[in-house]
């Protein structure tokens, strides 16, 4: 799953990083779109020798290369399934374009997820008026999935231990293994919570109707300048895509 | 350090006949638990497993009867304020509670936002929260691990951490319920080292705890209790020395031990060690008149 890494947060100090996350929101949403409005192979180039630099800006290209590699496989998946099978007249043109806007799509919210904090972002989703219950309840998510992996760790060595053979056999005999594995993490995983609970109440949780936040996410003119950049670059391309007729270099396709 | 003198003449905490019993459960958790805590008390409480030393440790911060729910008789005062009359939020500034399992209190994904965790549910202002965490962060050696996810630290730093979170709430009275059964013995010396240091600084502390050979020197009370009930109360050297501690299974330290091996044999010393040192400093006096 090391395609997965992309949308994993990594501490650095970059530019990107110091963006508020609301803009970088909007940033990526719009970027998304963007790559989406085109199927053609010179403009989503373009856009991803565009997109590049940001990637290089927020320090993490070894990152993205490395997730880029391990989705190879899919790229090139999607990239003969599509020649061989669509209908457009030309086919390898068409998909090598999918192919480049897959990468755009995932590149656009990469910027996003690679460098806001789970904090930040809890504290964004606050801000844009979520109740703190629910945004709580996402940063905790996150807190406990290291906790529950060794939990289930835990359970499988017991299982083992006590013969029960988790990787042999068919299919259909390595899925019902599974169930001695997750009965047991529920039944952990509830009683855990209970404890959690217990103690998020000696602490105050939910006891005041005007919860304070120690440090709150301040939109600057730096940020106001992102959002505002974002939204411009996406009404121009649009209006392009859609009021301009495109010159022909634009619309170029590979010789079939 | 610590806010004093709010209801100073009352006692800090007061069980009055306090009985409760769990939903579902077939017996009484506590019977008629009566009890009063003073002011600087160190308090510990030791006794067999389900003698209700957990539930006692909750009927002060008010989880019982507010989050676990259940038959109850009595009342329970903290701060002069009836347990059963506020909500567990409204008790936390006045009495915390720190947990046996160190990794279910940490809810955040850094020290800085655990500790702040509990001020920001009262809605302490932001600057006074910055304050305490700079301070327990001082107070508790927590520097190194700022930035750290709980899942990186060690059990003891957690615990630490936790302790830390539950102070940040400025309470009158820390109640630790076996905080360091999960730990490594240097781990839970370092806890135990920390509340006594509190201790001497005026905080009040309500300790559950089995190794009493690692704690009896700095308390100022042990409670034993067994079957929901307090069987004896009084001053360490007499409760280690009693037979009630023999007859309820209960672990003293080594140096009482052998004082009262060495009482049996006729020897008197005088006064009952609770260390290897006071041991044998009484054994010196001794053989030297």
């Amino acid at each position: 799953m090391s395609f997965l890494e992309v949308f994993q947060y990594t501490r650095q100090d970059s530019p990107i990083h110091n963006i508020d996350p609301r803009a970088k929101l909007v940033m990526s949403i719009a970027f998304a779109i963007i790559s989406l409005t085109f199927i053609n192979i010179v403009p989503l180039l373009i856009f991803f020798l565009f997109l590049v630099p940001l990637i290089i800006a927020a320090r993490s290209l070894r990152r993205w290369s490395r997730s880029m590699k391990g989705l190879s496989f899919l790229l090139l998946f999607i990239m003969v399934f599509n020649t061989l099978f669509s209908t457009v007249p030309n086919p390898f043109s068409h998909s090598i374009a999918l192919t480049l806007r897959l990468i755009c799509l995932m590149t656009s919210f990469s910027l996003f997820f690679l460098t806001v904090h789970p904090d930040e972002l809890s504290q964004a989703l606050i801000q844009m008026r979520v109740k703190f219950e629910f945004a709580f309840a996402m940063s905790m998510a996150m807190r406990y999935v290291p906790t529950l992996g060794q939990e289930a760790y835990a359970i499988m060595d017991a299982q083992r231990a006590r013969g029960v053979e988790l990787d042999k056999g068919s299919l259909l005999s390595r899925i019902r293994g599974i169930i001695p594995i997750i009965v047991p993490l529920i039944i952990v995983s509830i009683r855990r919570a209970l404890s959690i609970a217990e103690s998020m109440e000696s602490r105050g949780f939910g006891g005041s109707e005007n919860r304070t936040y120690m440090e709150q996410l301040r939109f600057r003119c730096r940020d106001w300048g992102v959002l505002a950049a974002s939204v411009l670059l996406l009404l121009l391309i649009l209006y392009l895509r859609f009021f301009v007729p495109l010159p022909d270099w634009v619309l170029w396709e590979l010789p079939y | 350090m610590f806010q004093l003198g709010r209801n100073d003449l009352l006692p800090l905490i007061e069980f009055a006949d306090f009985s409760f019993k769990y939903l579902g459960a077939d017996s009484l958790a506590l019977r008629k638990v009566s009890l009063t805590v003073e002011e600087d008390e160190y308090i510990v409480v030791t006794g067999p497993s389900g003698c209700g030393k957990t539930t006692l440790c909750r009927a002060i911060n008010g989880l019982v009867p507010h989050f676990h729910r259940g038959y109850i008789a009595g009342n329970v005062y903290v701060d002069g304020i009836n347990t059963r009359e506020s909500t567990v939020a409204q008790l936390a500034p006045h009495a915390g509670l720190v947990f046996q399992n160190p990794t279910n209190q940490l809810v955040t994904l850094n020290v800085e936002k655990e500790i702040a965790f509990g001020p920001e549910n009262l809605g302490v202002e932001p600057s006074e929260i910055r304050r305490r965490v700079e301070h327990f962060i001082d107070l508790l050696e927590l520097e190194s691990l700022r930035e750290k996810h709980p899942h990186e630290m060690s059990g003891g730093e957690q615990q630490r951490v936790a302790m830390a979170a539950t102070l940040a709430l400025q309470p009158r009275v820390l109640v630790a319920d076996e905080p360091t059964s999960n730990l490594d013995p240097k781990s839970a010396e370092k806890i135990l080292g920390i509340l006594a240091e509190f201790n001497r600084k005026g905080m009040t502390i309500v300790l559950v705890e089995h190794r009493l050979d690692l704690i009896a020197k700095d308390a100022s009370r042990v409670i034993l209790m067994d079957n929901g009930q307090i069987v004896a109360d009084g001053n360490p050297r007499e409760m280690l020395s009693s037979s009630v501690c023999a007859e309820l299974g209960i672990g003293i330290p080594k140096a009482t031990q052998i004082y009262m091996k060495l009482e049996k044999r006729g020897l008197k010393l005088g006064r009952v060690p609770l260390t290897g040192e006071e041991l044998s400093d009484l054994v010196e006096e001794a053989s030297c008149s």
